[in-house]
């Protein structure tokens, strides 16, 4: 029997329970993901396990293609690690040969994270990798032309709301959307448990210009994980 | 007035904003300099044209981000983008490529790699000496541990190894493809000590270099596995002492935040004899001075000051010998 298949946006649907892709670059998995044709059309599966953003989209109580970026937009990812989502988010966003003139900012602060990402880069027009430690801005600023619509942080660090806070402000455009994954087990042990970690994140952006519209718990998919959806208001 | 700044130009603007002078690049504009001015940017250098604006308007704000903020602030154009995707891949090439310099990523897969050959090696070597044990039982698998291995690699054959040995012969040979087997994981120990001596006189040679008041102090192995603990020179230099002195003591920190007492010592301090080989009552009072010690030592290395001569060493063993003497018995239990 055929599954009733969900646009989610451009390039980005839903099948059952999985999440498929238009692979902007057929006939090649990223990380050896399924691919499927339809038709002229290649598709990669979107592993939720293994993406945050994939994740959200399956847990989202709102309209999943809300949280997804449009083709054409310009999107910062902080860590962006060897670019597995990176590389489904620029399927939406930049589509084959990047015909939509989209642009995705890669950051991560690790080598040999950038090099694989550095390859990925090179067949995929429209991702810009950046070696940089993505909690300085003086190091971010140089590779960012406009304020950008879309922005994702996904960094094993401590403080990330406060991070994340920092850049949103600095490089978000008004109205934005911001994800930030939140990694409870690399907040500070002197936080407390993992609920007083989210819910301390949740203050620190809510006192900020940020509107939290939800929070997603990941559970089953990325434990201690939550991704909060924001907004940013000026 | 402020200044804002990419890599394409710098504009001058007042305080309603309004463009007060802008230069652009315009003169060797190539891929290969716009990677060194990204490069240049990125450590927080201004770009020459904002330099230029600087230098006339001196009483003018720099704000690296302030062009974000610029709704009249030019986007790229095509060939600006061509331009600028080459150069950027160029540019964190380069960069990783300049990431074999690092010393103490050179450092971590020295260590990273000889702990790995050791814990191979001790695995190898224990399972080496009971199999040879289970032919040649009367042999003191102790006191001879270490002639073992060496008279297999020599043999043809276990009852040659047992002549060398001077020990009883055993009643079963091994079978032909048996002993071959055996032969060669003894001769996988040989070749595992000799390469984990390979890496641990890199390690002293590059610790000697990168870290000599440290590595004087507590040995170049000691010093290296502090600082792939720690993770870099500078994240140990800026370390507080306290957290020197209980690195490599991950399990025992854990159980410290659940109540337990707090640990006296990480496992790279135990392995020094000063520390190890003291009475257990003053292990952590000479833990706590050695860590002192060293964190004063890896700033010496990491800030560029004096390193210390034998001198300073000499008088820092002697402190440790005094403090161990001055506490001869164990305190009184409460």
């Amino acid at each position: 029997m055929k599954r009733k298949v969900n646009s989610l946006g451009w390039g980005v649907r839903k099948e059952g329970r999985n999440i498929w892709t238009r692979n902007a670059v057929k006939g090649i998995s990223v990380r050896k993901e399924r691919r499927k044709r339809d038709g002229r059309n290649e598709w990669r599966l979107w592993d939720p396990t293994k993406s945050k953003i994939a994740a959200s989209l399956l847990r989202t109580r709102l309209n999943p293609s809300e949280i997804i970026p449009l083709p054409g937009d310009n999107c910062l990812y902080l860590g962006s690690s060897t670019g597995g989502t990176v590389s489904h988010i620029h399927d939406c966003v930049c589509g084959s040969g990047n015909h939509h003139k989209g642009q995705i900012i890669a950051i991560d602060i690790s080598t040999r994270m950038m090099r694989d990402l550095v390859r990925l880069s090179e067949i995929r027009p429209g991702i810009v990798p950046v070696l940089a430690d993505a909690r300085d801005i003086k190091q971010i600023s140089p590779f960012i032309n406009k304020k950008v619509d879309w922005l994702h942080q996904d960094l094993s660090i401590s403080d990330q709301a406060k991070t994340f806070v920092k850049v949103a402000e600095v490089f978000l455009k008004t109205n934005g959307i911001g994800l930030l994954s939140l990694k409870a087990a690399s907040e500070r042990v002197s936080d407390g448990s993992t609920e007083n970690k989210f819910e301390k994140a949740q203050d620190i952006l809510e006192n900020s210009n940020l509107e939290v519209i939800e929070r997603i718990d990941l559970k089953g998919l990325e434990e201690q994980h939550v991704l909060f959806y924001c907004r940013l208001n000026k | 007035m402020r200044i804002n700044y990419d890599w394409r130009l710098a504009r001058l603007l007042n305080d309603e904003d309004a463009i007060i002078d802008e230069i652009y690049w315009t003169s060797n504009v190539t891929v290969s300099n716009l990677v060194r001015r990204l490069l240049a940017l990125q450590r927080g250098r201004l770009s020459p044209e904002a330099r230029v604006l600087y230098e006339r308007f001196e009483e003018a704000n720099i704000d690296s981000e302030g062009h974000l903020d610029d709704p009249s602030w030019p986007a790229y154009g095509k060939d600006e983008q061509v331009m600028f995707d080459e150069a950027i891949i160029k540019m964190a090439k380069l960069k990783i490529a300049e990431s074999s310099g690092d010393l103490d990523k050179r450092l971590d897969m020295l260590v990273s790699s000889a702990n790995e050959i050791r814990s191979a090696w001790t695995t190898s070597e224990s399972r080496c000496i009971e199999w040879i044990g289970l032919f040649l039982t009367e042999i003191n698998l102790d006191t001879r541990r270490k002639e073992i291995i060496q008279s297999v690699v020599k043999s043809d054959s276990i009852t040659s190894t047992a002549d060398l040995l001077e020990t009883t012969r055993p009643i079963f040979n091994p079978s032909e493809s048996e002993w071959g087997a055996l032969k060669q994981h003894c001769e996988s120990v040989i070749s595992l000590t000799k390469r984990m001596n390979q890496h641990e006189d890199s390690i002293r040679v590059l610790a000697l270099d990168y870290m000599p008041t440290l590595s004087s102090l507590m040995g170049p192995l000691s010093a290296s596995k502090l600082l792939v603990l720690a993770g870099s020179r500078e994240r140990l230099a800026r370390m507080p002492s306290g957290s020197l002195q209980v690195l490599g003591a991950h399990a025992a920190m854990a159980a410290h935040r659940n109540g337990a007492s707090p640990p006296k010592h990480g496992s790279i301090l135990f392995s020094l004899p000063q520390v190890g080989k003291s009475p257990r009552w003053v292990r952590g009072k000479v833990a706590r001075f050695i860590a002192g010690k060293a964190s004063i030592a890896v700033r010496i290395d990491h800030f560029g000051g004096v390193p210390w001569r034998e001198e300073e060493i000499s008088k820092i063993n002697k402190d440790i010998e005094s403090i161990i003497n001055k506490f001869p018995k164990p305190p009184k239990r409460k």
